[in-house]
């Protein structure tokens, strides 16, 4: 069998360039991984840096409810972090959040960066709602969710939007600004 | 590429996250896993990784049916547990250029440089995730990674904690898995399993029965232990035995009639890995194992194999721009073959040592520019020293885009089947083994794109050609009385491989994926082996490809589908086919799923390799599945 000539193979290399212009960085998800646990082990910690109103909780044992705009291995990656952990004798739930469900019932939200596509519509349908945003976004870079990750230097970093959360009826503790990289401050 | 020696799932992370304080986890380098996920994501080299995802969804009940899940592997099932497995090019049941790692452990056969399917099992729901590599992976893992390398990878006993529960059954086999995970201390983490396989035999398309009934029993610890960041430790290992038939023509033909006994195997392995994170972002790697099996297939030979390994690997910054990895490995492999009168490996027993050095540099020549590197030299008793070298740019075009490049040279060195076989097992002999066999060599040269047009889609593109020479033929001698092996054949495998992902809507999931072969090899001035080309040629299909949907249809169920085409053999002639395969998943709480699977459900049957007379007709196959966790 001779082989065809070079066209064939090229022509696919041209189909694939046309397929591609820019997009948002190159993410494999994979929750064992050290990023989505340090991740998961913050979100439940920041539980206990935030004061929600208490019309937020039914009882004073009602459990901390974690919603994940994630995959599988995400949802998992924050099942096994909250089940480490309590905050003030409430255990924490989580629950996976689709497109288009209601965030009743939620303290906290976690967007992450595979369901970019939705991030707009989640943080419009937060508002008002004594909710924690939490996102993993260039794009939003901490000017629309209230805490933003970043990874900088390998290090998993956040930035804080507090007015936002302040909009909401929560109350970010002074510890949580003091670690944070970033705290952004109302646009005046 | 350094994911060779690492057991990857367990990184150096303190396991109890939540008992440090936000200053605390805000200081945890996660080197090891961005550096892993950017160089899965930025490796200039074609890589397909299968994520435990993939497998659950496309219902696979062993290793080699998860294998499929590649597009650039050709998968072909001869008989329920024989299947010959290749990656551009040059399958057969012997198939020999492909080097296949479980959690660092090489189950290539120095005897016939190929892996012996029947004895690779594993609990699928323990695999983390498996790198499929297309092309030479030379450098850092050394001859015989001609076309490339499968790299199978296991959860961390800590992610696989509590008990563990998988039955299954259908028309082609019946499963039960059973594993526990237990936490032993702050920083210690223990997997126990066991499993049992049993099929009925197949039949082939003229309705007579394949002897290829068989049962493989199989038990495995995992330990791993995470000391403060710097150090991991991991401990596994496996103990099997199991038989099956011998399906017609039989394990080894020699044109002699005789009756084929069952095939019994065992063995067991123990591997152990050590790694060391240094304050300076450096990285040491320790890896050793020992692994022993036994296959015994009446009449022709029996086989018991020791090896032994030790692995050194090295990954280090020193100077900026510059990360370097060097390492080295030494193997040692006690095989003792039971010869028969109708065939025999001479000599019966040999001791053999592999030993190898490896370099390589990757340098940041500029921001999105990196150029990488190496060289592997590496020592066998056949050949002697054999050097493989090769170099790799990339270039990232934007946050998602790369463009890669690379050139290669590789060997693959010759096996006892290439060397030592007799037939018959005493003088006269008609065939008198390979006694000036050389190492196969080729020169492969890619380029590839991988990228991600929207944050919903993936796709990559590979283009290659690979130049090979002193590929194995078989000779006739001068006197024309008997036979021997040799380097005879040469030419030139060119392909393409494409794959793509797409998230149609939140809920579902869509995977393409095509890979296409144009061959022409040729004998070599002085060779006498009319059938070498037709055979090495006609055993791989020209083009294949597949289609896969993940579809979560809400109430907690999910509706997989697949179709694949595999174009035709023509050497034995093999039709083409197209298979359809669907699986149904209910999952009314996080800790029970239960399955229907079926295969090729819209086809009376086909068959993937070998001759229509012998080879299993593959119909339609139904699998229930439950999976229970406590």
């Amino acid at each position: 069998m001779r082989p065809r000539s070079w066209h064939a193979p090229w022509v696919w290399l041209l189909v694939a360039w046309l397929l591609g212009h820019a997009a948002t960085a190159v993410a494999q998800v994979d929750a064992t991984s050290a990023e989505y646990q340090i991740k998961a082990a913050f979100v439940c910690k920041f539980g206990a840096y935030v004061e929600w109103p208490s019309q937020a909780f039914d009882r004073s044992d009602s459990p901390l409810v974690i919603g994940v705009a994630g995959d599988n291995a995400v949802v998992e990656a924050m099942t096994r972090a909250a089940a480490q952990q309590a905050i003030d004798g409430r255990a924490i739930v989580v629950r996976r959040v689709q497109h288009g469900e209601s965030l009743a019932g939620l303290h906290i939200v976690f967007i992450t960066r595979s369901q970019a596509g939705w991030l707009a519509d989640v943080l419009a349908a937060a508002k008002g709602l004594p909710l924690l945003t939490v996102t993993e976004s260039e794009q939003t870079a901490g000017r629309d969710s209230m805490i933003n990750f970043v990874v900088v230097a390998d290090k998993v970093r956040f930035d804080v939007t507090p007015h936002l959360a302040e909009l909401n009826q929560l109350k970010i503790s002074a510890r949580l600004l003091g670690v944070a990289r970033k705290v952004m401050s109302r646009p005046s | 590429m350094f994911g060779c020696l690492a057991p990857a799932a367990a990184q150096p992370v303190p396991r109890q996250l939540a008992d440090l304080s936000l200053e605390e986890l805000s200081n945890i380098e996660i080197t090891s896993v961005s550096k892993r996920a950017e160089r899965l994501a930025d490796a200039p080299t074609s890589v397909f990784v299968i994520t435990a995802d993939d497998i659950r969804h496309a219902g696979a009940t062993s290793l080699p049916e998860a294998l499929r899940l590649a597009p650039a592997l050709q998968v072909a099932r001869v008989s329920a547990g024989g299947y010959a497995i290749s990656v551009r090019g040059f399958n057969g049941s012997s198939a020999n250029k492909l080097l296949v790692l479980i959690d660092g452990r090489s189950v290539y056969s120095p005897l016939f440089s190929g892996v012996f399917w029947d004895v690779q099992d594993l609990m699928l729901e323990d695999i983390e995730r498996i790198e499929v590599i297309s092309g030479p992976g030379g450098t850092l893992w050394g001859v015989n990674a001609v076309n490339g390398v499968i790299n199978v990878i296991t959860r961390s006993a800590a992610d696989t904690q509590g008990t563990l529960l998988a039955a299954g059954a259908g028309n082609r086999e019946a499963q039960l898995s059973v594993r526990h995970g237990a936490r032993l201390g702050d920083t210690t983490d223990v997997r126990v399993y066991a499993r049992r396989v049993t099929n009925p035999h197949t039949e082939t398309a003229g309705g007579s029965a394949v002897d290829d009934a068989g049962q493989h029993n199989q038990a495995g610890f995992r330990l791993d232990r995470a000391d403060s960041g710097t150090d991991k430790f991991s401990l596994h290992g496996d103990i099997y035995d199991g038989r099956h038939g011998q399906p017609r023509p039989g394990s080894i033909v020699t044109g002699a009639q005789f009756e084929l006994g069952e095939i019994t195997l065992s063995g067991a392995n123990l591997v152990g890995n050590w790694e060391h994170r240094f304050d300076a972002g450096s990285s040491l790697a320790i890896q050793a194992y020992y692994d022993r099996t036994q296959r015994t297939v009446p009449p022709t030979f029996a086989e018991t194999l020791d090896q032994v390994d030790l692995q050194l690997q090295h990954s280090l910054q020193p100077w900026p721009g510059h990360a370097f990895v060097w390492g080295g490995e030494v193997r040692y492999a006690m095989d003792r073959v039971t010869n028969s009168s109708f065939f025999a490996f001479l000599p019966a027993d040999v001791d053999q040592t592999v030993a190898s050095l490896f370099a390589q540099d990757e340098v940041t020549l500029r921001d999105d520019l990196r150029l990488s590197v190496g060289m592997r030299i590496e020592h066998n008793g056949y050949t002697g020293n054999e050097f493989l070298p090769n170099a790799r740019l990339a270039w990232k075009l934007a946050p998602a885009q790369l463009l890669w490049a690379a050139a290669s040279r590789t060997v693959r060195a010759p096996s006892r089947l290439d060397r030592d076989p007799f037939v018959p097992g005493q003088a006269p002999f008609l065939l008198a083994g390979g006694p000036d066999v050389r190492s196969e060599t080729a020169r492969v040269y890619e380029l590839g794109y991988r990228g991600q047009p929207s944050a919903d889609s993936s796709a990559s593109v590979t283009l290659y050609r690979a130049d090979y020479d002193r590929l194995h033929t078989q000779e006739v001698a001068p006197s024309r009385t008997f036979l021997f092996f040799d380097n005879g054949m040469e030419g030139r495998v060119s392909g393409a491989e494409l794959w793509g992902a797409y998230q149609a809507l939140p809920n579902w999931r869509l995977k393409a994926g095509l890979s296409r072969l144009w061959q022409d090899l040729r004998l070599k001035p002085g060779s006498n082996d009319a059938a070498a080309v037709r055979n090495a040629e006609g055993a791989n299909p020209d083009l294949q490809w597949q289609l896969r949907s993940s579809l979560d249809l809400g109430h907690q169920t999910e509706f997989d589908a697949g179709v694949r085409h595999v174009s035709a053999l023509s050497s034995p002639a093999v039709p083409a086919y197209t298979a359809v395969d669907l699986r149904l998943a209910w999952r009314p709480r996080q800790d029970l799923e239960l399955s229907v699977s079926g295969q090729n459900l819209f086809d009376a049957g086909h068959g993937e390799f070998t001759s229509v007379t012998t080879r299993s007709e593959l119909g339609r196959a139904v699998f229930v599945r439950l999976v229970s966790r406590y």
